[in-house]
């Protein structure tokens, strides 16, 4: 008798417990997204803070320099691209919704006439797809771009997380460690440094990638003399996260965006071979250099993934819904493999 | 004056435990290259951990992490299920240093024998150090590059002595069956 009253409390607090963890995260939640995004900023600057060790440099040291160097690189992004940026989202997102979809819906049926002369364009609704689509996805990003209370202390808060996880994160991960009881001891401390091993350049590298295709992608707009090449190139190089569908989702946007500004079939063309060879430059040169590959995930796993991420986070948990699916592949293998080795099951 | 001896014994207790430390790991071979300021900086990567008398550092056949170094206490390392004792340690003494270069299953199982403190250094720990402080990382590997020549010399001459011994053997029962 008094076992099952035993149990029925045990399960009680437990059950307790656990709703008091569900809450708190909920309701912490904004907190706690501030947190994961300033663990992986420091987490991907850590080889950057290594270096400057490795020459020589104290780890304090080290770390102010790498502030300096981004507070003085977003300063410059901050001045030459930001103002354009926002004032482009808000003018795409005024403009579309107005007049421009008849003249998109106009330039694409002439664009599938031009290719394909016998199929009947007024079958497809195109004019309302295009207008909701585009809407739909710049309303994202200005929600993205959230409320100014939002930003302002997201800014001041994330970079002071970002400097003492990059200066104190070993002493950190040391000090939890020590908290392990001596039987999990081994198992944690090669669970930490196998995720480590394989997630450092997976991430490092999905986000390098992601920059250089960005980078890349603006200056080819840029060139082509496309309208909103910074949003768009800037949204071509994250959406390089996704694979498969990322090149493509890079393109599309700035096909649409030269039909609404009423651009010829050359510059169709045009875009298509730009994207095209960025991605050449990024398969042949980047991708073998920054091993974002190395975390093999199913193309099932990865529509799962993206499909999961959009109904939570919308357009940003779409965009990194496959980072965080390596992570949760990379965290569950080893994390059965290291209990399977020490025994810990039998 | 009260307080004079209160700051006095908390300080002379941290220099007693600082200086202890210190004195264990410059005695560790692979740490011999090393400068004091640079066990020191050893110092702040190693893991401290406690044990408990009976308690399990390692099992034989768990995956080799890295090495401990017995900051007080006494071990025993023992083989198989029958437990046989191989050798018994204390302090200054160290062992499972071959799991720093590689990351083969443990040969033999560490217990405890009485309340033991011990300092564990691991293979994660030696590959940062090799990144963020290359020169003193290469000192370290060099020390137990030489250990480990040191340990496979003998052991080539144990095998040598023992081959002999064996041909020797050899001659000596085929010479009796001849006879």
């Amino acid at each position: 008798m008094d076992l099952t009253v035993g149990k029925f409390l045990r399960f009680v607090i437990i059950l307790f417990f656990a709703a008091v963890l569900a809450y708190l995260i909920y309701s912490l939640s904004e907190i706690i997204t501030v947190m994961i995004i300033s663990a992986l900023i420091a987490y991907i600057l850590d080889p950057m803070a290594s270096y400057f060790e490795r020459q020589g440099l104290s780890r304090t040291t080290a770390t102010t320099i790498i502030f300096l160097l981004i507070i003085a690189s977003i300063g410059i992004i901050g001045w030459l691209i930001i103002p354009g940026l926002v004032s482009e989202l808000f003018t795409i997102h005024g403009n579309i919704s107005l007049s421009d979809t008849d003249a998109l819906a106009g330039s694409i049926e002439k664009f599938i006439l031009d290719i394909f002369p016998f199929i009947n364009p007024d079958a497809f609704d195109i004019k309302l797809k295009i207008a909701g689509l585009i809407t739909a996805l710049t309303d994202e990003s200005l929600s993205v771009l959230g409320n100014v209370v939002t930003i302002i202390s997201t800014f001041a808060i994330v970079p002071f997380i970002v400097f003492f996880l990059l200066r104190d994160g070993r002493s950190m991960k040391k000090g939890f460690i020590a908290y392990v009881p001596n039987r999990y001891f081994e198992m944690t401390l090669n669970f930490l440094h196998k995720v480590d091993q394989q997630l450092g350049g997976y991430l490092r590298g999905q986000f390098i990638e992601a920059g250089v295709v960005g980078v890349l992608s603006v200056i080819a707009l840029g060139v082509l003399e496309i309208k909103y090449f910074t949003v768009i190139g800037i949204f071509a190089g994250l959406a390089n996260l996704i694979p498969y569908v990322g090149p493509v989702a890079g393109a599309i946007p700035a096909i649409i965006i030269n039909m609404i500004e009423g651009g010829d079939t050359a510059t169709i063309i045009y875009i298509i071979a730009a994207f095209a060879l960025i991605q050449f430059i990024d398969n042949m040169f980047v991708q073998p250099m920054v091993l974002s590959r190395s975390v093999d995930l199913h193309p099932l796993v990865i529509v799962l993934a993206v499909l999961v991420g959009a109904q939570f986070f919308g357009l940003l948990g779409m965009l990194l819904a496959v980072p965080a699916a390596g992570i949760v592949k990379v965290t569950f293998r080893e994390l059965y493999d290291g209990v399977r080795k020490f025994h810990l099951l039998s | 004056m009260e307080d004079d001896t209160m700051w006095g014994n908390i300080f002379r207790r941290q220099v007693k435990s600082e200086t202890s430390i210190y004195s264990v790991l410059s005695k560790v071979p692979i740490f011999k290259d090393l400068s004091k300021k640079e066990i020191k900086a050893i110092e702040r990567i190693l893991h401290r951990r406690t044990y408990k008398a009976g308690e399990a550092i390692f099992h034989e056949g768990d995956p080799g992490v890295g090495m401990y170094i017995i900051e007080d206490g006494r071990v025993n390392i023992t083989l198989g299920k029958q437990e046989k004792l191989l050798a018994v340690l204390s302090n200054g003494e160290f062992f499972g240093e071959i799991a720093l270069l590689s990351e083969t299953p443990r040969t033999a199982s560490v217990v405890a024998v009485n309340e033991s403190k011990m300092l564990g250094f691991f293979q994660p720990d030696l590959f940062g150090l090799m990144e963020t402080d290359p020169k003193m990382g290469n000192k370290i590997l060099h020390r137990l590059a030489q250990m480990i020549a040191d340990r496979l010399r003998f052991s080539n001459l144990e095998n040598q002595q023992l081959k002999l011994k064996l041909t020797e053997l050899e001659e000596k029962t085929s010479r009796k069956k001849g006879s």
